[in-house]
């Protein structure tokens, strides 16, 4: 834990060596708050309907679904694109050198792009509170281990795509396929109830679905965690099983690396 | 003289026993005796070839390029070790196999007592390699940033770790830029950044990987007195080093070991290795080039290997291997001054990676 938050502050300190661009990173945050607010209220009438028991608000619903779809974006990219970049700088072979175990590593790598995607999802969420989004702010606390556990059920997916890049030196198709499935199909825009017939079966495989739906009932709707018990259930149990999966993945392409000579090779 | 030390009084021999197993000349320096640091047996490794597409397609295994090949030699503890080789030697493969990147397909590699199939996380308690390049340190962080996290990799916290990082930064002359960033470091300082991260660990093995191939002559020069005193002397470390400069093999290392296409062609002494490979290679400038006196001299077994270099107002510089060294070269002189010949310099030659390999190549044919 000491080494991978080792790893995590280094970053902290690279990125915040450029203080313009992180401050305008964070400015710009804000300011996308704008259109989403103007957007979504066109359309409040619409949607109130499909939304019920999600909050009764489009605006908040749409800000909780993009603040989770920018956690699982940073949760599916931030590993992979860590490691690319640590191994076209160089950096990877001299951690890999250190006593210092791959999932520290990996965690370590990972873990500030993360941190601040949730900070970055904190920020938009208290600039839509000032723009009147209806957010139930005491029951923020409950919602941080439904978040930590929509990161953990993407994780494996992380680590199945940074299997490849160890191997084969290319990320694969999979991050755009969980990206793409989760915008459209895991109820960033629009309830999962609204998508048709056989479309809509997909949206029960992606974890998103059940995050999204046990954080919009605990934050828009103000409730308590155990009503959202079987969304956090079925998130766990993704969680556990795809991470044993990815585990065996990622072993075996460490291996392969070492085999053909390419883990710290750019 | 240049490549070798007078006062040396080490006795060559070659051991049979080595050249039988592994093929390698080895020049056994018998006034050293110490436990092994790092043990080689039989190491082999070979690569997949890069395939084309059409290759690729056609179901067939790929080729394999041979890196390693059969590679046996100890390095004792304390020792500072040469790796002399040109460029893909292997020299790179065997140090990422020992920092266990890289997995042989055959035989075994110690390092302080732990195999590093077996045990790779305890091989790097014990070991640390100088990733020479600059580009593996943060260049967003300061010099004492980078010392920090690698102080936390290496597991050491608070006061313990302050203390170490302090000191590292002290013995590489980086107090007073610890705390700007390295992106705005010379690459001497980088150099000197990247082994004071190594030293954190105190590693009881060192690997160096072509440490001076960015630095200017004078620095590379000052790098090297400070390897050699600050480094390998003042922490004990054994210290391996990988080069393809002879130079600098000839002087850092207590003992060198030459590779070529994969494999250990001659391990040895550093001074008695360059004295038998080429300690007697001389440049002598004479006017006029007179062959027949050459041609006397080199049937009378004074000199060998005569190559006429070049021709500058009259004189001829010819480089030849004496025998005898100084005593052969008094001779030849004495001999040319008889049949008229002027002599305007004798001097010896140092030994490129090139010369070194072609003598100890052929040395090897003929064992």
């Amino acid at each position: 834990m000491h080494k991978a938050w080792a790893l995590v502050r280094s970053n902290w300190l690279a990125a915040t060596s450029y203080k313009l661009s992180f401050m305008f990173s964070f400015g710009s945050l804000i300011l996308s708050v704008v259109p989403i607010f103007f957007i979504s209220g066109a359309l409040q009438n619409t949607m109130a309907n499909v939304i019920k028991g999600q909050g009764d608000q489009y605006f908040a619903f749409l800000v909780v679904g993009l603040i989770a779809l920018n956690v699982v974006a940073s949760a599916v990219n931030a590993l992979p694109s860590g490691l690319q970049t640590a191994t076209s700088t160089g950096t990877l072979e001299a951690l890999l050198a250190t006593p210092t175990s791959i999932s520290a590593i990996l965690a370590g790598l990972s873990g500030y792009e993360v941190l601040l995607s949730l900070l970055r999802g904190f920020v938009m969420l208290v600039a839509a509170g000032l723009f009147g989004a209806h957010v139930a702010w005491l029951q923020l606390g409950a919602s941080i281990p439904i978040i930590a556990l929509v990161i953990l059920a993407h994780f494996p997916i992380a680590i199945v795509v940074a299997a490849m890049v160890i191997a084969f030196r290319t990320r694969g198709p999979l991050p755009q396929i969980v990206m793409l499935a989760s915008t459209f199909l895991g109820g960033v825009y629009y309830p999962t109830t609204v998508i048709p017939g056989w479309v809509e079966s997909i949206s029960a495989f992606l974890p998103l679905t059940y995050g999204l739906k046990a954080l919009r009932t605990v934050l828009l709707e103000g409730r308590s965690l155990v009503a959202v018990w079987r969304e956090v259930s079925i998130l766990l149990g993704f969680t556990i099983v795809t991470l044993a999966a990815s585990a065996v993945a990622f072993r075996a392409a460490l291996g392969y690396a070492r085999r053909v000579g390419n883990l710290a090779q750019y | 003289m240049a490549l070798g030390s007078a006062n040396l009084r080490r006795r060559i021999v070659i051991d049979q026993s080595t050249i039988a197993s592994t093929g390698a000349i080895a020049f056994v320096n018998s006034g050293v005796s110490s436990s092994p640091a790092v043990v080689l047996r039989g190491l082999t490794k070979s690569f997949p070839k890069q395939r084309g597409w059409r290759a690729m397609f056609s179901g067939r295994a790929p080729e394999s390029v041979r890196a390693l090949s059969d590679v046996s030699c100890e390095v004792r503890a304390g020792e500072f070790f040469g790796l002399l080789g040109e460029n893909g030697a292997g020299k790179t493969t065997l140090f990422k196999i020992l920092a266990t990147l890289v997995t042989p397909d055959s035989g075994s590699a110690i390092v302080g007592g732990h195999d590093v199939l077996k045990a790779p996380s305890r091989v790097r308690e014990v070991l640390a390699p100088v990733i020479a390049d600059e580009r593996s340190l943060h260049w967003r962080l300061s010099g004492r940033e980078n010392m920090r996290l690698f102080a936390a990799l290496h597991g050491l916290r608070g006061a313990q770790a302050t203390r170490r990082i302090e000191e590292l930064l002290a013995l590489v002359n980086l107090v007073d830029a610890a705390d700007r960033l390295v992106s705005g470091y010379s690459s001497g300082m980088k150099q000197r950044l990247l082994v004071a991260r190594t030293l954190l660990a105190r590693p009881s093995v060192l690997l160096l990987d072509e440490p001076t191939r960015s630095l200017d002559p004078i620095s590379a020069r000052s790098f090297r007195q400070f390897l050699r005193a600050d480094v390998a002397l003042a922490q004990g470390c054994t210290v391996l080093l990988a080069t393809h400069n002879a130079e600098e093999a000839f002087e850092l290392c207590d003992r060198v070991g030459v590779l070529h296409r994969g494999r250990l062609v001659a391990t040895g002494a550093t001074p008695e290795l360059a004295r038998e490979v080429g300690e007697d290679r001389f440049a002598i400038w004479i006017r006029p080039a007179d062959q027949s006196a050459i041609a006397t001299l080199s049937a009378r077994g004074v000199v060998r290997e005569v190559k006429v270099m070049e021709d500058v107002d009259g004189w001829s510089r010819i480089e030849c291997d004496l025998r005898g060294g100084l005593d052969g070269a008094a001779e030849a002189i004495a001999f040319l001054a008889l049949r008229g010949v002027s002599v305007a310099r004798c001097e010896p030659v140092k030994l490129s990676l090139a010369d070194l390999l072609e003598r100890v190549l052929a040395r090897h044919a003929n064992a």
